[in-house]
């Protein structure tokens, strides 16, 4: 290598050489950053989880320390969280800063905008004991910390997890034509046709199918067959009917005009048209139990029951 | 000859073969997977315990030897030990033993910048050929074939990189890339058929440069070639920034459970286009800071002074191109910004107000010398045009207004002080320089800066030019030039300013946008003022009045406005930002375009003794190449920094031992190798590159 090159790589080097020295100076002023140190439920771990991990401290200052001003200044919050919480109704001032940490949404400050994020919740993942124990920080702004109270509120503040989310995999992979024909094969004990259309195919009682892959998870279709009735579409939702003649029916509106309501019911299986003329009806009260029939897991083999969710899966 | 004769001339002509050959026996692990088993399986390897070597359901052929002290097993049988084995899903490994995530920081981060030279080089090389090919001056032709010549020596070094980044990904986070792979799979077969596509068009402009010349349709057809390199190079950043802003910001797939839901949403997620638009600019301001510094090393060995003007003039356009993309990168970066915040204010505050924002100090460190050294090569270059006096002038105000904008740019907004220092100045902040500290302030100072440095460069141009030509001569090209510049500029201050009426807010900021509106409608009739003075002959009235308005607008009145709207309505800022850039890129646009029109046809003063430079110039032009290469490294740290311990932002979180954000001062020094191994390897390549022509030189001698 010549001298000139020399000059040259040396000069480069130098180059480099301050921009390293400028991060290391840069680091010793900024300092290593809040977040170690003490753990458990207590002011003093709340306190680095504020400054740290929680990342509370982005959004909130408390009085002199830190210049964050997209949230409410937290200096003397025990305090005037005592004042809201008799404003709005709550037992007290605790109760407030929990309420506040798991909806975020529900007492938004004046002057304030509605962007807090749930802590517990990607990206921040903070766990019930965190959450807590920043409470317990939080407390002694304006106050005095007591473990104990909010111990109580424990099973109110929900369990971040950390795990890795992993995509769902069935236990047997089951061609989704294969599924197909289940959906629609009239032999079965259950045909999932009969009330729900896809691509055209079936009959609409239930809500229509046709690309439900693409928008719904394999779990949800697991729950949708096995428990029907814990998510209810809307606009399905089935009717209890009495009649003067103490007659009961239990379906799915189909129209309801002022001369008759017309019920669709499930009897064996089968779908069945009910007219009740509306001056029969006695008693008409909204049910909280789905049409489909909740014992589909035992009409299906295991088999066929996961073809139906691999042909659902593939309805894009 | 005996064979101890043949062995040692086949090791003196293939010496580098036999080096590696050496080596590879030297690091060939003793065992097959050694160096990538999981702990557990070298546990088991290393206690004598033998894998299942049949896929499942299938008996090994032959014996089964027992241990000693175990029941012998039958023929065919699978032993009960082996049957309950599974093996865990591999999730993380670790390179040699050294850590994975400082690997792939550092192969990514060569591969990136590798990869933003191979793209930004043949923009401007292809810009170059037309040039020349226009204007007749086989000079320029001459240097587009040098710009192509590194590039092609470059192309391989990138896609090795590449190879070794891919195999790294796969290797080390085997879960991720899966999850990557099940997402973007279909487009990953794109990217290698667009990579065939660039190394056929790359080497097919590089290598028919003689073949398709002569003829103007032949010369076309080459240029042809160069643009379709462009669009395959364009179309691979794409692709492969899909995969990168999708770890920032998935979309189109369930958050619950990671499942494809859409891969268009997925692919054009709500970073994609910032990202695209930032890096194409970043890269082709890479890419000329690079020939910059390439032509400064030619220039400093250079032996003859015929040498010396070619690397000037090189060196020239470098920096000239260098400038061009830097101007109006913070523009492209600030929307990144504004999209980062929308996708997520978690990641937005890291970025701005958390753990990132002492690397915006550094940034700001380092843009300022890209501004000065631009600027300072610039100025000693008019010592070179003779007629430059007339503007010498002007420097010293120049560079009293860069070095205060650096100043305001750098000011941290709270200094960390003590509880002693705090109390001296009675509260957390700087009562004086708390005001600079804020994105009013460093706003205001970036727009003044690039308004400088825009000055900087029209003097520049105007050194060498006599009196400016009178409108009526210019022709069918001055008033389609003014008119196309009137209306491009009109067309984005309009539109923005009616689309500004739509803005939905609260009712009590709303009316923090209307001075906005009315500043837009202000810029809009200077732009046409500015238009009509041109065809009266006033174009540089017009200019001094577009760079007062511009001033007033954006520097003056939205560094006041803006400390007001940052107290009132927070909000509004956002929009104030996109006026600012609006304001000042319609000057910088109008002022361009009067100053190419009015200067054309303009006697030449002295000319331009190219070669004529100080050795210090040419130091100033290795610094901008050096210190681009740190930016683009503390970028991509904050880029992907900015996700903290995850892979997949708010999907997939990285679970390993490395998932921590890096210190500033570790980042320093990683980014510091990664910086002097790139330079390195650039230099040896350019190196190797210009082998061939040493050859060619001795031989014509």
């Amino acid at each position: 290598m010549n001298k000139t090159m020399l000059k040259i790589a040396g000069f480069g080097v130098a180059v480099i050489g301050f921009y390293i020295y400028v991060t290391m100076y840069v680091a010793g002023l900024s300092g290593g950053g809040a977040g170690g140190g003490a753990t458990g439920i207590s002011p003093e771990a709340g306190e680095s989880i504020f400054w740290g991990d929680g990342q509370c401290s982005t959004c909130h200052k408390i009085g002199t320390s830190g210049s964050a001003t997209r949230g409410p200044d937290q200096e003397g919050l025990a305090d005037r969280a005592e004042g809201r919480a008799k404003e709005l109704g709550l037992a007290s001032g605790l109760e407030y800063l929990v309420e506040s940490i798991v909806t975020p949404s529900k007492y938004v400050v004046e002057g304030y905008d509605d962007i807090m994020p749930k802590v517990y919740d990607p990206p921040i993942v903070l766990s019930r004991e965190k959450i807590l124990a920043v409470i317990a920080y939080l407390q002694t702004l304006g106050g005095e910390a007591n473990i104990d109270a909010i111990m109580k509120y424990k099973d109110q503040i929900p369990e971040a997890s950390k795990k890795k989310v992993k995509e769902w995999v069935p236990p047997i992979e089951i061609d989704p034509e294969a599924g197909k024909e289940v959906f629609f094969n009239e032999d079965l004990d259950v045909t999932c046709g009969k009330c729900h259309v896809v691509n055209g195919q079936g009959n609409k009682v239930g809500p229509e199918l046709t690309g439900i892959g693409a928008v719904q998870t394999p779990e949800y279709f697991v729950e949708s067959i096995l428990k029907p009735s814990a998510v209810i579409v809307k606009g399905y939702e089935t009717v209890y009917v009495i009649t003067t003649d103490g007659l009961p029916y239990n379906g799915l509106i189909k129209s309801d005009s002022d001369e008759e309501l017309v019920l669709l019911q499930e009897e064996s299986g089968d779908i069945e048209e009910i007219v009740i003329p509306k001056e029969e009806i006695e008693v008409m009260k909204k049910q909280e139990v789905s049409i489909m029939p909740g014992n589909i897991g035992e009409l299906l083999s295991v088999q066929d029951f996961y073809a139906v969710i691999s042909f659902l899966r593939s309805l894009k | 000859m005996n064979n101890f004769k043949v062995l040692r001339q086949f090791m003196k002509r293939n010496s580098i073969f036999v080096v590696l050959l050496f080596l590879a026996f030297v690091f060939t692990p003793p065992s097959r997977g050694t160096f990538f088993a999981l702990p557990a399986l070298q546990a088991e390897e290393e206690a004598g315990v033998e894998l299942p070597q049949f896929e499942e359901g299938q008996a090994p052929e032959g014996e089964m030897v027992a241990a000693e002290g175990d029941e012998g097993v039958a023929e065919g049988e699978v032993p009960p030990e082996e049957e309950e084995e599974e093996l865990e899903p591999v999730q993380y490994r670790t390179f040699f033993g050294l850590n994975p995530r400082d690997i792939v920081w550092i192969v990514s981060e060569l591969h990136l910048m590798f990869a933003a030279f191979v793209l930004g080089v043949p923009m401007f090389a292809v810009l170059v050929e037309v040039i020349g090919f226009k204007g007749g001056d086989i000079k320029y032709d001459n240097m587009a074939r040098e710009f192509t010549k590194l590039l092609s020596a470059a192309f391989a070094t990138t896609a090795s990189l590449g190879g070794l980044l891919a195999f790294c990904l796969f290797g080390l986070y085997p879960e991720f890339m899966g999850h990557m792979t099940n997402v973007f799979s279909s487009t990953m077969y794109i990217y290698a058929l667009m990579f065939f596509a660039e190394a056929f068009c790359l080497y097919g402009y590089y290598y028919s440069w003689d073949v398709l010349k002569g003829t103007a349709l032949k010369k076309w057809s080459h240029i042809t070639l160069g643009v379709m390199l462009n669009l395959f190079g364009t179309a691979l950043m794409f692709l492969t920034n899909s995969w990168a802003t999708y770890m920032m910001g998935p979309a189109g797939v369930s958050m619950k459970t990671g499942r494809l839901l859409s891969l268009h949403d997925a692919f054009m997620n709500p970073l994609w286009m910032p990202v695209n638009i930032h890096r194409l600019i970043a890269n082709v301001c890479f890419g000329g800071f690079v020939v910059g510094a390439y032509s400064a090393v030619k220039f400093l060995n250079a032996r003859t002074e015929e040498e010396k003007a070619h690397y000037d003039w090189m060196g020239y356009v470098g920096n000239f191109i260098g400038i061009g993309g830097l101007i109006p990168l913070p523009f492209a970066g600030y929307w990144l910004g504004r999209e980062i915040y929308s996708v997520s204010p978690v990641m937005g505050n890291i970025m701005m107000g958390g753990a990132f924002s002492w690397t915006f100090i550094i940034q700001a460190v380092l843009i300022g010398m890209l501004f000065i050294g631009a600027n300072y090569y610039l100025w000693l270059g008019m010592g070179r045009i003779k007629g430059s006096e007339r503007y010498t002038k002007y420097i010293k105000y120049l560079t009293m207004i860069i070095f205060f904008g650096f100043a305001v740019w750098l000011t941290p907004h709270n200094l960390p002080l003590s509880g002693e220092e705090r109390a001296m100045i009675g509260e957390q902040y700087h009562p004086f320089s708390k005001y600079f500290g804020v994105m009013a302030a460093k706003n205001a100072v970036v727009n003044l800066i690039i308004l400088a440095t825009f000055f900087s460069f029209l003097i520049y141009r105007r050194s060498n030019l006599g009196q400016t030509v009178p409108f009526a001569e210019q022709g069918k090209f001055g008033k389609i030039g003014i008119f196309s510049g009137v209306i491009f500029c009109l067309f984005m201050l309009v539109s923005y300013a009616v689309s500004l009426n739509f803005v939905k807010l609260d009712a009590n900021v709303v009316g923090y946008v209307k001075p906005l509106i009315k500043v837009l409608y202000l810029q809009s009739f200077m732009i046409c003022l500015a238009g009509y003075l041109t065809f009266k002959n006033k174009g540089k009235m017009a200019q001094i009045l577009l760079f007062i308005s511009a001033a007033s607008i954006a520097v003056v009145y939205f560094w006041f406005y803006g400390f007001l709207v940052m107290q009132k309505a927070n909000l509004v800022l956002r929009y104030l930002s996109v006026t600012q850039v609006a304001i000042v890129m319609s000057c910088l646009i109008m002022n361009a375009t009067i100053d190419v029109v009015i200067f054309r046809k303009a006697k030449v003063v002295g000319g331009i003794v190219w070669g004529k430079m100080p050795v210090r110039s040419q130091y100033a032009l290795l610094m901008l190449c050096v210190v681009i290469v740190i930016l683009m490294g503390l970028m991509g740290f904050i880029r992907s920094g900015l996700r903290m311990d995850w892979h997949v932002y708010g999907l997939m979180q990285d679970t390993s031992q490395w998932a921590f954000t890096p210190t500033l001062a570790y980042m320093g020094r990683v980014v510091g190798l990664i910086v002097a191994l790139f330079l390195g390897l650039v230099a040896f390549v350019f190196w190797l590159a210009g082998l061939g022509d040493k050859k060619k030189k001795a031989a014509e001698a």
